[in-house]
């Protein structure tokens, strides 16, 4: 029997006690699947209902001024607020100096306070509120609504009044047809350039975290169940088990990972393309995507394996890995920042970032060639590295009898 | 006629520790030895030289012909201590498993395991999950996982542990028809009787040494005693020196700092006593 097969053996076996328990199913398959639809429903719906409610809400305005305008107060009233007016205190700095009237707010007496005074023609104003209170920045919001409206009657009152045209005048620069026909990407292209600060974050994290427990389980957790002494006298190397491990968490966490994808392609297909399209891409940029994440999943996995190897007991070894899986939120962040079109090629010789800014390369279906050759081959060279590393710790005599 | 097993000259050590020193003997065809030795005396080492889980630090472990005991794995059939089954898989599939990666074709092994398994009555068990069966049930399918394939050399690592009355007799009882078939068995124990009852010949391991080695009436001349307990107790008189191979000397760092977490636990002594 050659080595191919019996490493097949060995992953088959994993694989299907794997799946074997139920809760790996939810977390396999249906939380990725369900995560980016429900998101995408649930999101909305709770945005407007919530928007809906703060809309409803009657807020409670105290107005300080000595000659507010009438019409303003009626304005204010209208956006279902209730209002009282007291005249403007004295021995203030600024109209913004909130003087003694903080607790008002604070104890939410009011939501917002009003200030307002003429000057010279200008008319001046500042609305005290509670930043960490919806409901003081809904009536915030609310009054500002009405002083702009006021504002721009006053303004055109005033251009009227001196003579002038009021459209040349408010807007002397005007853009001539529709914003979005102007921009020569594409829809798909947009959309790439969107997700493209979205997807890999997804990928690198959805990878390192779904590989977590089945490295644990494959390894240490063997060890741990008395399983792993009758495995090692059967006539396959350390090697080809290593292999036939590494070859099941792969798959396990390539199907995690292609189903994630598949639930945030589907929720933006059918349940937000009014905001977003799905990203077009070449079937080069395809191929590439699918080798970026088979790197990343390889290093990460083998990484994974063997520090599980190493580690004394499940215990030890989740708390090796949970902090490496948050670690790789650096790089991750790392890659967001960096500017696409004027990127330097030592990025794409850091390990793990390569891959990352590849994947944002490849998502605005840009193939650079020397870009793709750097990281594949660092990567590939990195990928050998670390499986290098796990057959070392698979190698160890001690694998079997290290107990916590 | 050649020895199918030999170890020659083999030492074990684990770090500073020497837990097999100098072991030398042949293992010839159609018979069943006992390993027998206290807790820590080095047999589950032994085994686990025998199998190739574990490489000599000196010596060789040869298997027919003086071919390496990693080389020749598929003669192997290996009962662990802790049977080492998967409880999410069938007792069957967990026999299929290591017999595939024996390369035997899944009837073979099935006709092979139901065989044995109605010897052991377990037959009706075959394609339950293992995770409710009990110690006897586990011991009796792991036996049956290393015949599968048909090996040539069998190895028990404590197999009556932990059984009951009934199912140690059918464990007794099986390694009794594979030697009449012509196989051979290698048999680690601390049950003097059971091995008396069972091994052709008896080797008495004792911190790492081979004290002794021959059929049970060897041995009891050899120290004119009446009983193999006596003889056993001749052999061994130095006192067990703990398991080895789980001896760990953790990192100066982890030292540090499990010190510098444990409080100190002197207790004075009150004035009054």
């Amino acid at each position: 029997m050659n080595s191919r097969k019996r490493i097949v053996i060995v992953a088959k076996k994993e694989i299907i006690e794997f799946i074997r328990d139920w809760r790996t199913i939810v977390a396999l398959v249906l939380i990725p699947l369900l995560l980016f639809p429900l998101l995408f429903i649930a999101f909305p719906v709770v945005m407007q209902n919530e928007a809906a409610e703060l809309e409803e809400k009657s807020i409670q305005v105290l107005i300080q001024s000595n000659d507010i305008d009438l019409l303003l107060i009626q304005e204010i009233e209208n956006q279902s607020a209730i209002i009282t007016q007291v005249a403007m205190p004295s021995n203030l700095t600024t109209l913004a100096d909130p003087g003694n009237n903080t607790e008002l707010l604070r104890s939410l007496e009011y939501d917002a306070i009003l200030r307002i005074e003429e000057r010279n023609e200008t008319w001046y104003y500042a609305i005290l509120h509670l930043s960490t209170s919806e409901q003081s920045n809904e009536a915030r919001n609310r009054i500002l609504d009405v002083l702009f409206e006021w504002e721009e009657n006053l303004t055109i009152e005033r251009i009227e009044s001196a003579g002038l045209d009021v459209e040349s005048t408010l807007n002397p620069l005007q853009w001539d047809g529709s914003i979005s026909g102007a921009d020569v990407a594409t829809k798909g292209e947009q959309a790439g350039m969107l997700l493209s600060l979205f997807i890999p974050f997804v990928l690198a994290i959805w990878t390192a975290s779904a590989a977590v427990q089945p490295a644990i389980d494959m390894t240490v957790g063997e060890r741990e169940r008395g399983t792993l002494e009758s495995l090692l006298s059967l006539p396959l190397s350390r090697t080809e088990l290593l292999l036939g491990k590494w070859l099941a968490v792969v798959s396990i966490t390539a199907v995690g990972v292609t189903l994630q994808i598949s639930g945030l392609l589907f929720g933006i297909a059918y349940l937000a393309s009014d905001f977003i399209d799905v990203p077009s891409l070449s079937f080069g940029s395809i191929f590439l995507l699918a080798l970026a994440v088979g790197f990343y999943g390889t290093m990460i996995v083998a990484l994974y394996l063997a520090l599980a190897m190493r580690s004394k007991s499940v215990k030890e070894a989740g708390s090796v890995l949970t902090p490496i899986t948050l670690a790789m939120i650096l790089p991750i962040l790392l890659t967001q920042f960096i500017n696409l079109d004027d990127v330097e090629m030592f990025w794409f010789g850091i390990p793990f970032v390569n891959v990352l800014l590849g994947l944002r390369e490849l998502l605005l279906n840009r193939i650079i060639i020397e870009h793709v050759v750097v990281w594949i081959l660092v990567s590939s060279l990195v990928c050998l590295l670390t499986i290098r590393y796990a057959a070392k710790q698979f190698r160890r005599e001690d694998i079997i009898t290290t107990k916590s | 006629m050649d020895p199918l097993l030999r170890l020659i000259n083999v030492k074990k050590s684990f770090g500073d520790v020497q837990a097999i020193n100098h072991v030398n003997f042949e293992i010839h065809r159609n018979s069943v030895i006992g390993l027998v030795g206290g807790n820590g005396a080095g047999k589950t080492t032994l085994l686990r030289l025998m199998s190739g889980v574990y490489r000599p630090t000196e010596g060789s472990v040869q298997l027919n012909n003086e071919r390496p005991v990693t080389e020749m794995r598929n003669v192997l059939g290996v009962v662990p201590e802790s049977t080492g089954l998967y409880s999410k898989l069938t007792a069957w599939e967990n026999i299929r498993y290591h017999s595939r990666l024996h390369g035997i074709d899944d009837q073979v092994a099935w006709d092979r395991t139901y065989r044995f398994a109605k010897l052991l009555d377990i037959e009706q068990s075959l394609h339950r999950y293992t995770e409710g069966f009990s110690r006897g049930m586990k011991q009796k399918t792991a036996l049956l996982r290393a015949l599968a394939h048909g090996p040539q050399i069998l190895l028990l690592d404590e197999p009556t542990g932990g059984l009951d009355v009934t199912s140690a007799r059918t464990v007794r009882r099986l390694v009794r028809k594979l030697k009449d078939e012509g196989g051979t068995v290698i048999y680690s124990t601390h049950h003097l009787a059971e091995a008396q009852q069972v091994c052709d010949r008896i080797i008495i391991i004792h911190n790492g040494i081979v004290q002794a080695d021959g059929t049970p009436e060897e041995l009891l001349n050899l120290t004119n005693s009446n009983t193999l307990e006596e003889a056993y107790v001749a052999f061994t008189k130095e006192t067990a020196r703990p398991r080895t191979e789980e001896t760990e000397t953790p990192s100066r760092m982890a030292t540090l700092w499990r010190r510098l977490f444990t409080p100190s636990m002197k207790m004075e002594v009150s004035e009054d006593e």
